[in-house]
Order: structure tokens, then C-alpha cells, then sequence
């Protein structure tokens, strides 16, 4: 035991390293052993086959041939070129536009409505988030019998007399998106309803105090107290949405896997066909390398903006 | 309280944690079960949802109950997720000792190339399939001359259709391109306003008919004319059977939406007698049978009549799926005896047969099977038809894999007016030549021979 006391003595400067400077290293090592496991966990599976991917992008490769042929940056050229990743792109920013709409507007009038003193809270809240915890293949099929040409939505329509409205709403080129952005919306909207409801309860009760004491009626307390309280929170809830509509893929393949003619064509859906289904993984991972650099973009400014809030 | 001591419990923690780990794991196996130990394992990969038996899977358990040496452990794999788990599996030297995929160019072909399925030749030879499996089959399975899979089944597309619809509206089979269009249009006239049914959602049941009109139009020695000479899928014949195609679904037969209508929700309205008849394949007999019973009587087929009058009807033939050797396998006899076992034992052949959902490849001996009606009325009609040639089933099968997605997408186009058939033809074509540039389509292998 006497030669680990004398170990850990390291000559310094001044002779032997103070008791407390040993200390802190102690808990040091401490820290790094509980961090080291989740480490070596991260760097085997995220961080290598994410480097692999990056070095797989500059090869044409088979997926399968003990060869693989050098391209350097020719995938990337030939992506910028490629309308299909164009239109993937532009279908990413249009399912962006309805989920923030759903997780943001939607999101905050739902969380304000359950913010209230109402009967019935509890069940409203967990109808809302049930849908967060079902797993995204039970969505898939419920939205694909709803939006089937004999399901729920048309059969409604035409029981309100509005069958002139009814179509076969994913096999539609200008409707199969919007609608499975809907149903993405619907799915996924309960978890930004949970964020801002306790963000909402957060908010010093004394600033609504104080609104309604200088005559502010519930808009302008909303608009003046409540969003501006919310803002951190509301960055939080656009960045995750903007993360989420990138990486969108389940919904996707599993009700009209990219189709109608692309309509719903995602870059990660793209990223499987060209790589899995049609054995280019070299480009297929150039695809990825680009929706990589995306999603990072957003949690980078995701990261730096809540820790600036946290400040 | 110093952290010296902190840090010891910390370190002593550890090791109770190792030796708790070290406790739990199951110790080596005693000598009285060194019988199961000593078993010869065989893990067989097939594409389909996890937990399905199916005759293959009973097959395989057949053979490990006459063969308690052996055990077999079959898997079944979505086919979203086979090509992603069996190639890292190939490639890191683990993969299962038998994999069923599929055949042609594409992924299959680069699998051989790679060097990761076992030469089957011998096998061939000495186990006698080589007078079983037709030359047509081993032209999809083979390559300079080795045999690299064994076809699982033949699978033919047709027309199905409710005996009861057609009966109620006075409609005979149709003959003629003709009578075909007027059954059609009477099956309209009687308010069934999807008369054709077309899962077109799904993509690739458009692309069967795309075969069978291209292959009607062009003739088997057209078709072969592209697939292994220099014809082109632009000729005049290739844009006409698209242009059907495409009149067809414009008539409305395929109901109004087409493009929202997935393969098996159609499948079940059509059992519910809800649509009078769908075009498509024989694997459907087989759930049909489970299902629906004695009431598949109820249900019909018919070849698509010629559609012009100097036409041919030429019944369609595909292979069902490859199975495979994995050249890395500890056990390739074993692997190739239960291929033996499942698709060439008399036997099993006529399981297989019974099953409804598997022809197996090669001469069937009819007499004693219990065929259903269904597989029965197959089975007549390819004979009467077979004397013309046949024609592919599925072109996705043996075209190389870039195409499949230009043919989905541009099929889909066609139907939704957004692409005319020329300017389909012309990018399958586009594909094709850069298939063809890049040495991925199929090559016609010749005989694989045994001396």
C-alpha cells in the first residue's frame, strides 16, 4: 500500500503534489472509469461506422466485392446533379414546414388549453402523448387505413356531402406529402405539447399577476408573458423538429416507401434505396454524409442555443 | 472521509461486479450433455416475416428429426432488412451456412463474385439435379459453367378471377383481346368500379404486367433479344405493350385510384368478392387455401388472352428464390444434403406441391398429389400454352438492380399521366446501356456440365 501512497507522490515543481491536487486527480479517474464504458460503447457503434460512412463516400462499392474503387469527390458532383436528391431535399423542407407547424402552433395552443384549470386535463395530456410512445410502424398502418381510398377520411367526406373531396389520398402526387407530414405532425406533436406545458408551468406566477393588475386580458398575457417565457423552450421544440423532419424514414417506407413517383421521396429514404436496395454504397453513403452534415448543423445550433438559454 | 478508501471500495466493487458477471454466465457444457454439443449446426436464412412456418421451415424440421445429428436453426429475415443483415454477416466470415435470395444480376451476382457462395456443381452432379432442374432455370443460377443456387420454385403470373362475378353477369373467359375488353366494360356496366384489381401503391405488381405485355408483344425470342443480345427496350413492341398498360389503366379498369391501392389490401377485397379479378401470382394459392378453405373454389384462373390476333399467349415462368451455400460454411455436405432433402426428395417435392404457394423446379409427377383447385386449373393451363415458349414472370429479377427503382417510379409515372410510355422505354433503355457499360447484367451462363 506504502508504494501507491509513493506513486501517487509525483515529484513536482515544489517536491511532492499537494493532497489536494491528488485528490482532484483521484476523482478524475474516477470520473473517466464510469465515463469509459458509455465511451467505448459510442466509439463502436456511432463514431466508427460514422467515420466509415464519410471514408465509404469516396469509394464505388458493391456492399459485398473485396474491392472497392476510388472515386474522391465524384459522388458528391454527381449528387449535386441528381434531381432526385433535389426533390428529396425539397421534400424534407416541406415536411419541416408542416411539423413545425404542428409542434410549434398546434403544440402551444394544445399546451395552453391543458395549462388551464379544466376537467378532464389528465386524459387530454395523455391522449396527446400516447401517440409519442406508439411505435411508429402501429402509426404507419393507422394513417395508411385512414388515408385509404375506402378508409376513415373519405368516408367522411362523403358522409358530410363532401365526396367531391375524397381521392386515394397517398397514391396522389400533390397530396401523398402533405397528408404523411400530417400524420407525422399528429404522431409526434404530444412531445412538444409536454416540453412547452412545463415550460408554461415555469413561468413566475407573479409576471401574470402583475399583467393582469396593469389590465392585460389573456392574449396579451399570452403574447407578452407566456411566449416570450417560453423562448427557450420553443428553440428546444424547433431545433428537435427540424432534426426529426431530416431523419424522417419510418412513416415513410412503410406506407408509400418514396411514392407516389417520388412525391414522398425523404433523402434517408433515398440514402436506403441507392445504397441497400440498389448496391451503391458508396453513393448511398455520400447521400448520408450530406443528411449527416444537415442533422449536425441543427443539433450543433440546438446545443449552443440552449446552453446560451442555460446561461 | 478521504477518497483513498472511496476509491478502493470503488475498485472492490468492480471485481464483485466481474465475479457476479463470471457467476451468472452458464458454465461449460457437462460431459452428459456432450451429445447436444457435438450436433453439426445448420443455420438457414430465409426472406419473410420473423416467426413464419411455412413448408420450408416443416421441411427442415423433417430433416432434423431423420437426422438427430444435425441441428437446424431457420430464420426468417423481413425482406426490407435481408440484403443489410446478410451481407455484413457474408463479409465478416459469420453468415449463415444456407441463405435463400435472390437470382440474376445485381446483389446476387456481386455475392458470387465476392466469393461468398459455395460452387454447387458437384453437388448438382452427384446428387442427380442436374436432370431436374431445366436449363432455363440454371441459366438464372449459373455462371461460366458453375451452378451457384438452387431455384426454390417456378412462379407464373395469370388472371384470378370470382367464378360467382362472372357467372352472376353472364361472362364467359375471355378469348380475345376483344372479349377481354368487353368482360371488362360489363364488369363496370354491373358497378364493380374496380374490375381489374392493381395494387399499385406497393409498385411491383405494375411491373408484373409490364413483363407480361412486354414479353407478349416482343415474343420469347424478343425479349432474349435484349436480355442477351442487342435488341432494344425501345423497340416498337416493348412501347406498345406499355402503351396497353397504360390505356388500360386510363379506361379506368384498374379503379380510380390505382396508385393508393396496396397489393394486399386489393388481395383481400379481391377473396371478399369485392373486386371480380386481379393479375397475379401463384405464391397467393397458398394463403388463399389457409384461409379461405373449400371457398377457393369459388375462384378461377385465365391467361391474358392475345392481344392482337397473330398473338401468342406464352405463359410466364420465374424463378421464386436462390438458395445458397455460404462458401465460408464449417458444414457445406450437410448444407447440400438439406437442399437435397427440400427440393429434390420426392417427398418433399410433393409437400412442397401440396402447399399450394411452391412449384418446385423441374419434372412433377402429378399422380399422387392432392393439388388445390386453384394450382390444378395453373398447372392445366401452362400445359396447354407451353408448347409456345415462355416468357419472364418478373423482369426485376434478372435485370440488374439500378433498374428496379427507374422501372417502380417510371411504371408509377406512366399510370398518373406524368411520364408517356416513350419516355419510359427510353430511360429503361438509358439504364440498361449503363448496366450493360458496367459489365451488371445477366450473361448467359451456357450448360453447367457434369463430366
Amino acid at each position: 500500500m506504502e508504494t501507491i501512497e509513493q506513486n501517487w507522490r509525483l515529484k513536482g515543481r515544489g517536491g511532492a503534489l499537494s493532497e489536494r491536487t491528488r485528490q482532484r486527480w483521484i476523482r478524475y479517474l474516477v470520473a473517466y472509469l464510469f465515463i469509459l464504458p458509455a465511451l467505448l460503447l459510442y466509439v463502436t457503434f456511432v463514431l466508427r461506422p460514422t467515420i466509415e460512412v464519410f471514408v465509404l463516400s469516396l469509394y464505388k462499392w458493391n456492399g459485398i466485392s473485396a474491392t472497392r474503387e476510388w472515386q474522391g469527390l465524384a459522388n458528391f458532383q454527381l449528387l449535386m446533379t441528381d434531381k432526385i436528391f433535389w426533390q428529396a431535399l425539397r421534400n424534407n423542407l416541406i415536411w419541416l414546414v408542416v411539423i413545425l407547424f404542428f409542434n410549434v402552433v398546434i403544440g402551444l395552443m394544445a399546451a395552453a388549453l391543458l395549462s388551464m384549470d379544466i376537467k378532464g386535463r389528465v386524459i387530454f395530456r395523455l391522449g396527446y402523448f400516447l401517440p409519442v410512445v406508439q411505435a411508429s410502424i402501429v402509426t404507419a398502418m393507422i394513417w395508411r387505413w385512414i388515408y385509404n381510398p375506402d378508409g376513415l377520411l373519405n368516408n367522411a367526406l362523403k358522409a358530410m356531402g363532401l365526396g367531391g373531396l375524397a381521392r386515394g389520398w397517398l397514391g396522389d402526387f400533390t397530396w401523398a406529402l402533405p397528408a404523411l407530414a400530417v400524420a407525422a405532425g399528429w404522431a409526434g406533436f404530444g412531445m412538444s405539447v409536454v416540453l412547452l406545458l412545463a415550460g408554461m408551468q415555469s413561468i413566475d406566477q407573479s409576471l401574470y399577476d402583475a399583467a393582469r393588475v396593469d389590465g392585460a386580458n389573456y392574449p396579451q398575457t399570452f403574447r407578452y408573458v407566456t411566449i416570450p417565457g417560453l423562448r427557450n423552450v420553443i428553440t428546444i421544440v424547433i431545433l428537435l423538429a427540424m432534426q426529426g423532419a431530416f431523419q424522417v424514414f419510418d412513416i415513410i417506407w412503410a406506407t408509400t416507401e418514396g411514392g407516389p413517383i417520388r412525391a414522398t421521396e425523404m433523402l434517408a429514404t433515398y440514402m436506403f434505396k441507392k445504397g441497400i436496395m440498389e448496391n451503391e454504397y458508396g453513393y448511398g453513403s455520400a447521400v448520408a454524409v450530406v443528411l449527416a452534415i444537415i442533422i449536425l448543423g441543427f443539433a450543433i445550433t440546438n446545443i449552443t442555443l440552449r446552453e446560451r438559454g442555460d446561461e | 472521509m478521504s477518497s483513498r478508501p472511496r476509491i478502493l471500495r470503488f475498485f472492490a466493487l468492480l471485481i464483485v461486479l466481474a465475479f457476479g458477471i463470471a457467476a451468472c454466465t452458464p458454465a461449460a457444457a457437462p460431459a452428459g450433455e456432450a451429445d447436444a454439443s457435438a450436433k453439426t449446426k445448420i443455420v438457414i436464412w430465409m426472406g419473410g416475416e420473423p416467426g413464419t412456418v411455412n413448408t420450408f421451415s416443416r421441411l427442415a424440421e423433417s430433416y432434423q428429426d431423420e437426422h438427430p445429428e444435425v441441428e437446424i436453426e431457420a430464420t426468417f429475415i423481413g425482406s426490407d432488412l435481408f440484403n443489410p443483415t446478410l451481407l455484413p454477416a457474408l463479409n465478416a466470415g459469420t453468415g449463415p451456412d444456407i441463405f435463400a435470395t435472390g437470382t440474376g444480376p445485381g446483389q446476387p451476382a456481386a455475392i458470387i463474385e465476392a466469393g461468398h457462395a459455395l460452387n454447387l456443381t458437384r453437388y448438382y452432379c452427384e446428387y442427380g439435379w442436374n436432370e431436374v432442374i431445366p436449363d432455363w432455370v440454371v441459366t438464372q443460377t449459373s455462371s461460366d459453367g458453375k451452378l451457384w443456387a438452387v431455384g426454390d420454385s417456378v412462379e407464373t403470373t395469370l388472371f384470378f378471377y370470382n367464378r360467382q362475378i362472372f357467372a352472376d353477369n353472364n361472362l364467359p373467359i375471355p378469348t380475345s383481346w376483344e372479349e377481354f375488353i368487353s368482360t371488362v366494360e360489363a364488369l363496370k356496366a354491373a358497378g364493380y368500379e374496380i374490375p381489374i384489381g392493381l395494387g399499385a401503391a406497393d409498385k411491383w405488381p405494375i411491373s408484373h404486367w409490364q413483363t407480361m405485355l412486354w414479353g407478349r408483344f416482343a415474343s420469347p425470342e424478343g425479349v432474349n433479344d435484349v436480355m442477351f443480345g442487342d435488341g432494344r427496350w425501345t423497340e416498337d413492341h416493348f412501347v406498345r405493350a406499355t402503351t396497353v398498360l397504360k390505356e388500360l389503366n386510363d379506361a379506368g379498369y384498374f379503379g380510380p385510384n390505382p396508385l393508393a391501392v396496396v397489393y394486399d389490401d386489393m388481395m383481400a377485397q379481391f377473396w371478399r368478392g369485392d373486386i371480380p379479378m386481379t393479375f397475379t401470382g401463384t405464391w397467393v394459392i397458398g394463403d388463399a387455401v389457409a384461409a379461405l378453405g373449400e371457398e377457393t373454389q369459388n375462384f378461377g384462373i385465365f391467361q391474358m388472352p392475345p392481344l392482337t390476333p397473330d398473338q401468342e399467349i406464352y405463359p410466364t415462368q420465374s424463378i421464386g428464390t436462390g438458395w445458397y451455400i455460404n462458401a465460408d460454411s464449417p458444414n457445406p455436405d450437410v448444407a447440400a444434403d438439406i437442399l437435397n432433402y427440400i427440393f429434390f426428395r420426392p417427398e418433399s417435392r410433393i409437400a412442397l406441391l401440396e402447399s399450394g404457394d411452391t412449384v418446385p423446379v423441374g419434372p412433377l409427377d402429378m399422380e399422387s398429389v392432392n393439388l388445390p383447385s386453384l394450382s390444378e386449373e395453373v398447372f392445366a393451363s401452362i400445359d396447354v400454352f407451353a408448347a409456345n415458349g415462355s416468357i419472364p414472370a418478373f423482369f426485376d429479377t434478372i435485370q440488374p438492380s439500378n433498374m428496379t427503382s427507374i422501372t417502380y417510379d417510371g411504371l408509377q409515372a406512366v399510370l398518373a399521366g406524368q411520364m408517356t410510355p416513350e419516355q419510359f422505354n427510353e430511360e429503361i433503355q438509358a439504364a440498361w446501356e449503363k448496366a450493360k457499360a458496367e459489365g451488371t447484367i445477366m450473361k448467359a451462363s451456357g450448360a453447367v456440365a457434369c463430366d
